[in-house]
Protein backbone atom coordinates (compact mmCIF):
# COMPACT_ATOMS: atom_id res chain seq x y z
CA UNK A 1 0.00 0.00 0.00
CA UNK A 2 2.77 2.31 0.67
CA UNK A 3 4.91 2.27 -2.16
CA UNK A 4 1.80 2.16 -4.48
CA UNK A 5 0.63 5.59 -2.60
CA UNK A 6 4.07 6.75 -3.42
CA UNK A 7 4.13 6.23 -6.63
CA UNK A 8 0.43 7.60 -6.70
CA UNK A 9 1.66 10.64 -5.70
CA UNK A 10 4.82 10.82 -8.11
CA UNK A 11 2.68 9.97 -10.93
CA UNK A 12 0.07 12.15 -9.82
CA UNK A 13 1.44 14.85 -10.43
CA UNK A 14 1.34 14.11 -14.40
CA UNK A 15 4.67 14.66 -15.09
CA UNK A 16 6.33 11.42 -15.15
CA UNK A 17 8.73 11.71 -18.31
CA UNK A 18 8.07 8.46 -19.60
CA UNK A 19 3.95 7.47 -20.88
CA UNK A 20 2.75 4.74 -19.56
CA UNK A 21 -0.10 3.11 -21.17
CA UNK A 22 -3.47 3.05 -19.90
CA UNK A 23 -3.95 0.20 -17.61
CA UNK A 24 -6.72 -2.80 -19.24
CA UNK A 25 -8.47 -3.65 -16.07
CA UNK A 26 -9.35 0.03 -15.78
CA UNK A 27 -12.75 0.02 -16.90
CA UNK A 28 -13.79 -2.38 -14.82
CA UNK A 29 -12.01 -0.84 -11.35
CA UNK A 30 -14.21 2.41 -12.59
CA UNK A 31 -17.42 0.61 -12.92
CA UNK A 32 -16.69 -0.97 -9.44
CA UNK A 33 -15.20 1.76 -7.70
CA UNK A 34 -16.54 5.21 -8.90
CA UNK A 35 -19.52 5.55 -6.48
CA UNK A 36 -17.44 4.87 -3.26
CA UNK A 37 -14.82 7.43 -4.59
CA UNK A 38 -17.46 9.66 -5.42
CA UNK A 39 -18.75 10.06 -1.84
CA UNK A 40 -15.08 10.37 -0.72
CA UNK A 41 -14.96 13.20 -2.25
CA UNK A 42 -18.17 14.30 -1.92
CA UNK A 43 -18.06 13.86 2.01
CA UNK A 44 -14.84 16.69 1.72
CA UNK A 45 -16.76 19.04 -0.54
CA UNK A 46 -20.21 18.71 -0.15
CA UNK A 47 -20.91 18.80 -3.94
CA UNK A 48 -21.78 15.65 -6.49
CA UNK A 49 -20.46 17.70 -8.87
CA UNK A 50 -17.44 18.74 -7.39
CA UNK A 51 -16.74 15.69 -6.25
CA UNK A 52 -17.15 13.76 -9.83
CA UNK A 53 -14.29 16.13 -10.78
CA UNK A 54 -12.29 15.02 -8.15
CA UNK A 55 -12.99 11.33 -8.70
CA UNK A 56 -12.01 12.10 -13.02
CA UNK A 57 -8.93 13.40 -11.76
CA UNK A 58 -8.42 10.44 -9.73
CA UNK A 59 -8.93 7.82 -11.77
CA UNK A 60 -6.90 9.41 -14.86
CA UNK A 61 -4.08 9.13 -12.82
CA UNK A 62 -4.96 5.79 -11.30
CA UNK A 63 -5.49 4.78 -15.06
CA UNK A 64 -1.56 5.21 -15.58
CA UNK A 65 -0.27 3.63 -12.41
CA UNK A 66 1.09 0.14 -11.61
CA UNK A 67 -1.05 -0.23 -8.29
CA UNK A 68 -2.26 -3.60 -8.24
CA UNK A 69 -6.71 -4.37 -8.63
CA UNK A 70 -6.51 -5.82 -5.18
CA UNK A 71 -5.17 -2.36 -3.54
CA UNK A 72 -7.36 -0.36 -6.03
CA UNK A 73 -9.74 0.88 -3.70
CA UNK A 74 -7.97 2.07 -0.53
CA UNK A 75 -5.45 3.38 -2.92
CA UNK A 76 -8.27 5.38 -4.77
CA UNK A 77 -9.71 6.47 -1.73
CA UNK A 78 -6.72 7.94 -0.04
CA UNK A 79 -6.16 9.58 -3.60
CA UNK A 80 -9.53 11.12 -3.64
CA UNK A 81 -9.43 12.87 0.06
CA UNK A 82 -6.50 14.03 -0.57
CA UNK A 83 -7.56 15.78 -4.14
CA UNK A 84 -10.65 17.06 -2.94
CA UNK A 85 -9.05 18.66 0.20
CA UNK A 86 -6.52 20.17 -2.37
CA UNK A 87 -9.58 21.41 -4.21
CA UNK A 88 -10.79 23.14 -1.54
CA UNK A 89 -10.53 26.64 -2.81
CA UNK A 90 -11.37 26.06 -6.22
CA UNK A 91 -14.13 24.43 -5.57
CA UNK A 92 -15.53 27.48 -3.54
CA UNK A 93 -16.21 29.41 -7.26
CA UNK A 94 -17.55 26.58 -8.57
CA UNK A 95 -19.94 25.69 -6.26
CA UNK A 96 -21.45 28.83 -5.96
CA UNK A 97 -21.94 29.27 -9.99
CA UNK A 98 -23.76 25.62 -9.56
CA UNK A 99 -25.90 26.51 -7.08
CA UNK A 100 -27.06 29.59 -9.27
CA UNK A 101 -27.90 27.83 -12.01
CA UNK A 102 -29.25 24.05 -10.64
CA UNK A 103 -32.55 23.72 -10.89
CA UNK A 104 -33.06 21.87 -7.70
CA UNK A 105 -31.64 24.86 -5.69
CA UNK A 106 -34.32 27.32 -7.18
CA UNK A 107 -37.04 24.48 -6.05
CA UNK A 108 -36.48 24.90 -2.49
CA UNK A 109 -39.22 26.06 -1.12
CA UNK A 110 -37.78 27.92 1.48
CA UNK A 111 -34.68 30.18 0.34
CA UNK A 112 -33.68 31.18 4.05
CA UNK A 113 -33.43 27.51 4.05
CA UNK A 114 -31.16 27.36 1.25
CA UNK A 115 -28.55 29.67 2.43
CA UNK A 116 -28.28 28.25 5.60
CA UNK A 117 -27.46 24.98 3.77
CA UNK A 118 -25.21 26.59 1.88
CA UNK A 119 -23.25 28.07 4.59
CA UNK A 120 -23.32 25.36 6.87
CA UNK A 121 -21.65 23.55 3.78
CA UNK A 122 -19.53 26.44 3.79
CA UNK A 123 -18.29 26.05 7.20
CA UNK A 124 -17.51 22.70 7.04
CA UNK A 125 -15.93 23.37 4.16
CA UNK A 126 -13.64 25.64 5.95
CA UNK A 127 -12.97 23.38 8.89
CA UNK A 128 -11.67 20.61 7.50
CA UNK A 129 -9.59 22.51 5.69
CA UNK A 130 -8.31 24.07 9.10
CA UNK A 131 -7.29 20.54 10.15
CA UNK A 132 -4.25 19.48 9.93
CA UNK A 133 -4.02 16.81 6.55
CA UNK A 134 -3.65 13.59 8.24
CA UNK A 135 -6.74 14.15 10.49
CA UNK A 136 -8.72 15.39 8.16
CA UNK A 137 -7.70 12.59 5.81
CA UNK A 138 -8.33 9.80 8.62
CA UNK A 139 -11.68 11.43 9.69
CA UNK A 140 -12.62 11.11 5.84
CA UNK A 141 -11.35 7.70 4.96
CA UNK A 142 -12.98 6.37 8.03
CA UNK A 143 -16.33 7.72 7.65
CA UNK A 144 -16.06 6.50 3.87
CA UNK A 145 -15.62 2.47 4.87
CA UNK A 146 -11.97 1.87 4.93
CA UNK A 147 -10.91 -0.29 8.17
CA UNK A 148 -8.74 1.04 10.86
CA UNK A 149 -6.03 -1.14 9.03
CA UNK A 150 -6.30 0.51 5.85
CA UNK A 151 -6.42 4.25 7.21
CA UNK A 152 -3.19 3.08 8.91
CA UNK A 153 -1.44 2.19 5.83
CA UNK A 154 -2.82 5.20 3.68
CA UNK A 155 -1.19 7.39 6.45
CA UNK A 156 1.48 5.61 7.61
CA UNK A 157 0.23 5.50 11.08
CA UNK A 158 0.78 2.60 13.56
CA UNK A 159 -3.02 0.99 13.82
CA UNK A 160 -3.34 2.01 17.16
CA UNK A 161 -3.13 5.49 16.48
CA UNK A 162 -5.72 5.42 13.71
CA UNK A 163 -8.78 6.22 16.67
CA UNK A 164 -6.66 8.70 18.41
CA UNK A 165 -6.31 10.67 14.84
CA UNK A 166 -10.29 10.59 14.28
CA UNK A 167 -10.93 10.98 17.98
CA UNK A 168 -8.94 14.29 17.22
CA UNK A 169 -10.50 15.28 14.54
CA UNK A 170 -13.96 15.03 15.56
CA UNK A 171 -13.40 16.81 18.00
CA UNK A 172 -12.00 19.34 16.45
CA UNK A 173 -15.11 19.36 14.12
CA UNK A 174 -17.63 19.48 16.47
CA UNK A 175 -16.36 22.38 18.82
CA UNK A 176 -15.26 24.14 15.49
CA UNK A 177 -18.82 24.03 14.13
CA UNK A 178 -21.12 24.61 17.01
CA UNK A 179 -18.86 27.30 18.55
CA UNK B 1 -7.41 -0.41 39.03
CA UNK B 2 -5.74 -0.74 35.49
CA UNK B 3 -4.92 2.77 33.48
CA UNK B 4 -7.61 4.05 31.23
CA UNK B 5 -7.60 3.25 27.71
CA UNK B 6 -6.50 5.93 25.35
CA UNK B 7 -9.59 8.33 23.79
CA UNK B 8 -8.27 6.33 20.42
CA UNK B 9 -9.17 3.49 21.71
CA UNK B 10 -12.63 4.47 22.97
CA UNK B 11 -13.57 5.42 19.77
CA UNK B 12 -12.54 2.51 18.04
CA UNK B 13 -15.38 0.76 20.95
CA UNK B 14 -17.80 2.81 18.86
CA UNK B 15 -17.26 1.56 15.65
CA UNK B 16 -15.15 -1.27 15.59
CA UNK B 17 -15.69 -3.12 18.78
CA UNK B 18 -13.87 -6.03 17.81
CA UNK B 19 -10.85 -4.00 17.53
CA UNK B 20 -10.59 -3.52 20.74
CA UNK B 21 -9.02 -5.90 23.07
CA UNK B 22 -11.23 -7.42 26.03
CA UNK B 23 -9.47 -6.00 29.12
CA UNK B 24 -9.72 -2.78 27.69
CA UNK B 25 -13.23 -3.04 26.93
CA UNK B 26 -13.70 -4.73 30.88
CA UNK B 27 -12.46 -1.74 31.98
CA UNK B 28 -14.47 0.71 30.03
CA UNK B 29 -17.45 -1.10 31.31
CA UNK B 30 -16.48 -0.39 34.50
CA UNK B 31 -14.99 2.62 34.59
CA UNK B 32 -17.15 6.18 35.15
CA UNK B 33 -14.57 8.46 33.52
CA UNK B 34 -13.95 6.09 30.21
CA UNK B 35 -18.14 5.65 30.25
CA UNK B 36 -18.31 9.07 30.03
CA UNK B 37 -15.09 9.68 27.46
CA UNK B 38 -17.09 6.97 25.49
CA UNK B 39 -20.29 8.98 25.35
CA UNK B 40 -18.15 11.67 24.16
CA UNK B 41 -16.46 9.97 21.46
CA UNK B 42 -20.03 8.54 20.39
CA UNK B 43 -21.59 11.96 19.49
CA UNK B 44 -18.68 13.30 18.14
CA UNK B 45 -18.51 10.35 15.95
CA UNK B 46 -22.71 11.02 15.44
CA UNK B 47 -22.10 14.65 14.56
CA UNK B 48 -19.08 13.89 12.03
CA UNK B 49 -21.30 11.13 10.47
CA UNK B 50 -24.17 13.67 9.60
CA UNK B 51 -22.04 16.50 9.17
CA UNK B 52 -19.74 14.51 6.38
CA UNK B 53 -22.43 12.80 4.65
CA UNK B 54 -23.12 13.96 1.54
CA UNK B 55 -25.19 13.25 -1.59
CA UNK B 56 -23.58 10.85 -4.22
CA UNK B 57 -25.41 8.59 -6.60
CA UNK B 58 -23.50 8.94 -10.09
CA UNK B 59 -24.30 8.31 -13.67
CA UNK B 60 -21.82 5.64 -13.98
CA UNK B 61 -21.76 5.26 -17.62
CA UNK B 62 -21.75 9.09 -18.48
CA UNK B 63 -18.42 9.46 -15.58
CA UNK B 64 -16.98 6.72 -17.72
CA UNK B 65 -17.65 8.35 -21.21
CA UNK B 66 -16.00 11.42 -19.98
CA UNK B 67 -13.30 9.53 -18.34
CA UNK B 68 -12.34 7.98 -22.23
CA UNK B 69 -13.04 11.21 -23.54
CA UNK B 70 -10.82 13.28 -21.60
CA UNK B 71 -7.62 10.92 -21.00
CA UNK B 72 -5.74 11.84 -23.90
CA UNK B 73 -5.60 15.16 -23.48
CA UNK B 74 -5.10 15.51 -19.67
CA UNK B 75 -1.39 15.62 -19.36
CA UNK B 76 -0.87 18.39 -21.31
CA UNK B 77 -3.92 20.44 -19.46
CA UNK B 78 -3.17 19.71 -16.02
CA UNK B 79 0.49 21.11 -16.75
CA UNK B 80 -0.74 24.21 -18.25
CA UNK B 81 -3.47 24.70 -15.55
CA UNK B 82 -0.49 24.55 -12.90
CA UNK B 83 2.41 26.25 -14.82
CA UNK B 84 -0.84 29.53 -15.23
CA UNK B 85 -1.81 29.34 -11.50
CA UNK B 86 1.09 31.44 -9.82
CA UNK B 87 0.46 33.81 -12.43
CA UNK B 88 -2.94 34.13 -12.68
CA UNK B 89 -2.71 34.33 -8.44
CA UNK B 90 -0.75 37.10 -8.97
CA UNK B 91 -2.42 39.01 -11.30
CA UNK B 92 -5.85 38.47 -9.38
CA UNK B 93 -4.04 39.75 -5.98
CA UNK B 94 -2.91 42.66 -8.36
CA UNK B 95 -6.59 43.27 -9.24
CA UNK B 96 -7.73 43.00 -5.48
CA UNK B 97 -5.48 45.38 -4.55
CA UNK B 98 -5.41 47.79 -7.05
CA UNK B 99 -8.66 47.88 -9.68
CA UNK B 100 -8.01 47.37 -12.88
CA UNK B 101 -8.37 48.68 -16.94
CA UNK B 102 -5.76 50.57 -19.61
CA UNK B 103 -4.43 53.97 -19.31
CA UNK B 104 -6.81 55.08 -21.94
CA UNK B 105 -8.15 58.38 -21.03
CA UNK B 106 -6.12 61.18 -19.63
CA UNK B 107 -7.40 61.56 -16.20
CA UNK B 108 -6.63 58.03 -14.98
CA UNK B 109 -3.66 58.40 -12.91
CA UNK B 110 -0.80 55.31 -12.29
CA UNK B 111 -1.15 54.04 -9.41
CA UNK B 112 0.46 51.48 -9.12
CA UNK B 113 3.36 49.86 -11.48
CA UNK B 114 5.26 46.68 -11.21
CA UNK B 115 9.40 46.61 -10.34
CA UNK B 116 8.99 43.45 -8.55
CA UNK B 117 7.26 41.01 -6.98
CA UNK B 118 6.79 39.65 -3.17
CA UNK B 119 5.61 35.85 -2.56
CA UNK B 120 2.56 36.08 -0.15
CA UNK B 121 1.80 33.16 1.59
CA UNK B 122 -1.76 33.12 1.92
CA UNK B 123 -2.93 29.45 3.39
CA UNK B 124 -5.92 27.55 1.23
CA UNK B 125 -8.44 28.02 4.13
CA UNK B 126 -7.90 31.64 3.78
CA UNK B 127 -8.21 32.21 -0.23
CA UNK B 128 -11.36 29.76 0.10
CA UNK B 129 -12.62 32.45 2.35
CA UNK B 130 -11.73 35.26 0.01
CA UNK B 131 -15.01 36.46 -2.08
CA UNK B 132 -14.69 37.10 -5.81
CA UNK B 133 -14.04 40.69 -6.35
CA UNK B 134 -17.20 41.40 -8.11
CA UNK B 135 -19.36 41.17 -4.56
CA UNK B 136 -18.23 44.37 -3.92
CA UNK B 137 -18.27 46.26 -7.49
CA UNK B 138 -18.15 45.82 -11.12
CA UNK B 139 -15.85 44.03 -12.83
CA UNK B 140 -15.72 44.50 -16.83
CA UNK B 141 -12.50 42.79 -18.49
CA UNK B 142 -11.96 45.05 -21.20
CA UNK B 143 -9.26 43.70 -23.53
CA UNK B 144 -8.53 39.84 -23.44
CA UNK B 145 -5.42 38.41 -24.14
CA UNK B 146 -5.82 35.70 -26.41
CA UNK B 147 -2.84 33.98 -26.30
CA UNK B 148 -2.31 32.29 -29.96
CA UNK B 149 0.12 30.41 -31.67
CA UNK B 150 2.54 32.37 -33.58
CA UNK B 151 4.64 31.24 -36.44
CA UNK B 152 8.25 32.07 -34.39
CA UNK B 153 10.12 33.92 -32.61
CA UNK B 154 10.48 36.94 -35.48
CA UNK B 155 6.64 36.70 -35.25
CA UNK B 156 6.60 36.67 -31.53
CA UNK B 157 8.80 39.52 -31.00
CA UNK B 158 6.85 41.45 -33.68
CA UNK B 159 3.34 41.02 -31.87
CA UNK B 160 4.51 41.69 -28.45
CA UNK B 161 7.09 44.28 -28.99
CA UNK B 162 9.37 42.45 -26.40
CA UNK B 163 12.67 40.83 -26.83
CA UNK B 164 12.05 37.16 -26.38
CA UNK B 165 15.38 35.94 -24.84
CA UNK B 166 17.05 32.75 -26.14
CA UNK B 167 17.92 29.71 -23.77
CA UNK B 168 21.79 29.33 -23.90
CA UNK B 169 21.30 25.48 -22.75
CA UNK B 170 18.52 23.32 -22.64
CA UNK B 171 18.34 21.47 -19.76
CA UNK B 172 18.41 17.65 -19.90
CA UNK B 173 15.94 16.19 -21.45
CA UNK B 174 14.51 19.26 -23.02
CA UNK B 175 14.97 18.52 -26.80
CA UNK B 176 13.55 20.06 -30.36
CA UNK B 177 12.48 23.53 -31.43
CA UNK B 178 10.21 25.99 -29.26
CA UNK B 179 7.13 26.51 -30.12
CA UNK B 180 6.31 30.79 -30.09
CA UNK B 181 3.05 31.83 -28.27
CA UNK B 182 2.17 35.87 -28.26
CA UNK B 183 -0.81 37.39 -26.53
CA UNK B 184 -1.93 40.95 -26.49
CA UNK B 185 -2.67 43.58 -23.50
CA UNK B 186 -5.08 42.19 -20.89
CA UNK B 187 -6.83 45.32 -19.38
CA UNK B 188 -9.63 45.26 -16.75
CA UNK B 189 -11.53 47.84 -14.65
CA UNK B 190 -13.19 47.35 -11.35
CA UNK B 191 -15.80 50.05 -10.32
CA UNK B 192 -16.53 50.40 -6.29
CA UNK B 193 -20.19 49.83 -5.65
CA UNK B 194 -21.29 50.66 -2.27
CA UNK B 195 -24.29 49.08 -2.85
CA UNK B 196 -22.57 45.69 -3.36
CA UNK B 197 -20.69 45.62 -0.68
CA UNK B 198 -23.68 46.26 1.62
CA UNK B 199 -25.38 43.26 0.00
CA UNK B 200 -22.45 41.11 0.40
CA UNK B 201 -22.09 42.60 3.71
CA UNK B 202 -25.67 41.60 4.51
CA UNK B 203 -25.05 37.94 2.85
CA UNK B 204 -22.17 37.07 5.84
CA UNK B 205 -24.13 38.67 8.30
CA UNK B 206 -21.35 41.00 9.37
CA UNK B 207 -21.61 44.56 8.82
CA UNK B 208 -19.56 46.09 6.42
CA UNK B 209 -16.64 48.88 7.49
CA UNK B 210 -17.66 52.82 6.12
CA UNK B 211 -16.95 52.92 2.71
CA UNK B 212 -14.19 55.63 2.54
CA UNK B 213 -15.40 59.15 0.83
CA UNK B 214 -15.12 59.28 -3.06
CA UNK B 215 -14.77 55.32 -3.42
CA UNK B 216 -18.18 54.21 -4.20
CA UNK B 217 -18.45 54.44 -7.90
CA UNK B 218 -14.96 55.02 -8.07
CA UNK B 219 -13.20 53.12 -11.48
CA UNK B 220 -9.86 51.26 -11.38
CA UNK B 221 -7.80 50.00 -14.27
CA UNK B 222 -5.02 47.13 -14.22
CA UNK B 223 -3.66 46.34 -17.59
CA UNK B 224 -0.95 43.58 -18.23
CA UNK B 225 0.96 42.17 -21.12
CA UNK B 226 1.79 42.00 -24.07
CA UNK B 227 3.50 39.52 -23.71
CA UNK B 228 5.46 36.25 -25.93
CA UNK B 229 6.41 33.12 -25.03
CA UNK B 230 8.83 30.15 -25.70
CA UNK B 231 7.75 27.16 -25.10
CA UNK B 232 9.23 23.38 -25.57
CA UNK B 233 7.29 19.86 -25.41
CA UNK B 234 7.99 17.00 -24.37
CA UNK B 235 7.11 13.87 -26.18
CA UNK B 236 3.89 13.52 -24.82
CA UNK B 237 2.42 17.10 -25.59
CA UNK B 238 3.38 18.17 -22.19
CA UNK B 239 5.56 21.84 -22.01
CA UNK B 240 8.82 20.98 -20.42
CA UNK B 241 10.16 23.94 -20.63
CA UNK B 242 8.57 27.71 -20.79
CA UNK B 243 10.36 30.93 -21.10
CA UNK B 244 7.75 34.19 -21.53
CA UNK B 245 8.13 37.45 -20.48
CA UNK B 246 5.55 40.00 -20.70
CA UNK B 247 5.07 43.98 -20.20
CA UNK B 248 4.34 43.95 -15.82
CA UNK B 249 1.11 44.72 -14.37
CA UNK B 250 0.31 48.55 -13.71
CA UNK B 251 -2.98 50.17 -12.34
CA UNK B 252 -4.58 53.46 -12.64
CA UNK B 253 -7.26 55.15 -10.75
CA UNK B 254 -9.34 58.12 -11.30
CA UNK B 255 -7.99 59.71 -8.34
CA UNK B 256 -8.58 57.84 -5.48
CA UNK B 257 -5.48 56.74 -3.50
CA UNK B 258 -3.97 53.61 -4.29
CA UNK B 259 -3.70 52.82 -0.52
CA UNK B 260 -7.38 53.87 0.09
CA UNK B 261 -8.39 51.33 -2.12
CA UNK B 262 -5.92 48.94 -0.73
CA UNK B 263 -6.71 49.31 2.72
CA UNK B 264 -10.36 49.10 2.34
CA UNK B 265 -10.55 45.97 0.23
CA UNK B 266 -8.17 44.48 2.72
CA UNK B 267 -10.69 45.46 5.49
CA UNK B 268 -13.75 44.02 3.73
CA UNK B 269 -11.74 40.61 2.18
CA UNK B 270 -11.64 39.01 5.60
CA UNK B 271 -8.21 37.58 5.14
CA UNK B 272 -6.66 37.10 8.79
CA UNK B 273 -4.70 39.72 10.23
CA UNK B 274 -1.15 38.83 8.84
CA UNK B 275 -1.78 37.81 5.81
CA UNK B 276 -3.55 41.82 5.08
CA UNK B 277 -0.45 43.10 7.34
CA UNK B 278 1.92 41.01 4.70
CA UNK B 279 -0.20 42.36 2.04
CA UNK B 280 0.23 46.37 3.25
CA UNK B 281 3.97 46.19 3.87
CA UNK B 282 4.62 44.58 0.37
CA UNK B 283 2.59 46.92 -1.83
CA UNK B 284 3.03 50.27 0.76
CA UNK B 285 5.28 51.32 -1.96
CA UNK B 286 2.54 50.88 -5.03
CA UNK B 287 5.79 49.15 -6.79
CA UNK B 288 5.57 45.06 -5.27
CA UNK B 289 3.01 42.50 -7.12
CA UNK B 290 1.99 40.61 -3.96
CA UNK B 291 2.52 36.87 -5.47
CA UNK B 292 0.00 34.15 -3.78
CA UNK B 293 1.92 30.98 -2.51
CA UNK B 294 -0.20 28.66 -0.95
CA UNK B 295 2.11 26.87 0.87
CA UNK B 296 -0.24 23.57 0.71
CA UNK B 297 1.28 23.32 -2.78
CA UNK B 298 4.38 25.29 -3.23
CA UNK B 299 6.75 26.78 -2.03
CA UNK B 300 8.80 30.02 -2.34
CA UNK B 301 12.54 31.75 -1.52
CA UNK B 302 14.16 34.35 -3.17
CA UNK B 303 16.86 34.46 -5.62
CA UNK B 304 18.08 36.72 -8.11
CA UNK B 305 18.73 36.84 -11.92
CA UNK B 306 21.23 38.90 -13.49
CA UNK B 307 21.17 40.93 -10.55
CA UNK B 308 17.71 41.64 -10.27
CA UNK B 309 15.55 40.44 -7.35
CA UNK B 310 13.81 36.95 -7.71
CA UNK B 311 11.21 34.52 -6.70
CA UNK B 312 11.74 30.78 -7.01
CA UNK B 313 8.33 28.82 -6.63
CA UNK B 314 8.77 24.91 -6.57
CA UNK B 315 5.66 22.32 -6.31
CA UNK B 316 5.30 20.72 -3.32
CA UNK B 317 6.18 17.58 -5.17
CA UNK B 318 9.14 19.08 -6.28
CA UNK B 319 8.00 18.35 -10.29
CA UNK B 320 7.45 22.05 -11.58
CA UNK B 321 9.39 25.12 -10.52
CA UNK B 322 9.51 28.80 -12.46
CA UNK B 323 11.36 31.84 -11.31
CA UNK B 324 10.00 35.41 -12.11
CA UNK B 325 11.86 38.83 -12.01
CA UNK B 326 11.06 42.06 -12.90
CA UNK B 327 13.14 44.42 -14.90
CA UNK B 328 12.30 47.56 -16.03
CA UNK B 329 8.66 47.17 -16.12
CA UNK B 330 9.13 43.82 -17.90
CA UNK B 331 8.19 40.13 -15.92
CA UNK B 332 10.13 37.19 -17.29
CA UNK B 333 9.49 33.52 -16.21
CA UNK B 334 11.17 30.14 -16.72
CA UNK B 335 9.04 27.66 -15.61
CA UNK B 336 8.76 24.04 -16.25
CA UNK B 337 8.81 20.75 -15.26
CA UNK B 338 12.13 20.62 -14.35
CA UNK B 339 14.09 21.20 -10.94
CA UNK B 340 14.41 24.68 -9.25
CA UNK B 341 18.39 24.41 -10.32
CA UNK B 342 17.34 23.71 -13.74
CA UNK B 343 15.06 26.73 -14.15
CA UNK B 344 17.69 28.58 -12.33
CA UNK B 345 20.43 27.54 -14.76
CA UNK B 346 18.15 28.46 -18.07
CA UNK B 347 17.24 31.44 -16.15
CA UNK B 348 20.31 33.14 -15.03
CA UNK B 349 21.56 31.54 -18.67
CA UNK B 350 19.10 33.66 -21.14
CA UNK B 351 20.73 35.81 -23.83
Amino acid sequence: MDSALAHGRKDGVALTRSPRAVRPDLEQVFRTSYPRVVAVAARVLGSRDEAEDVAQEVFLTFGRSDVPAGEALPWLSVAAAHTALNHLRTGKRRTGREQAARPEATAVPDVADAVVASEERRRVRAALARLPRKQAIALVLRHSGLSYAEVAAALDLSPGSVGTTVRRAESALRKELNA
Amino acid sequence: MRRHPNDGVLRRLVDDPAGVTDADREHIESCPTCGEGLVDARRDAAFAALTLSAPADPDIDAAWNRLRVTEPNRKAHRVRARLRSPIIAGAAVAVLLAGAGAAAAADWFPIFRTERIAPVTVHQADLMRLPDLSSWGDVEITSRPEIHAVAGLAAAEKESGLDVPGVAELPRGVTGEAQYQAGKRISAQFTFRAAKVAAFARGTGRAAPPMPAGLDGSSFRLTAGPGAAAVWSSNQGVPSLIVARAVAPTAYSTGVPFTTARDYLLSLSGLPADVAGQLRSFTADGTTLPLHVMPEEMTSRPTEVGGAPATLLTSSDGALSAVLWVRDGVVTAVAGSLSADEVLSVARGLR
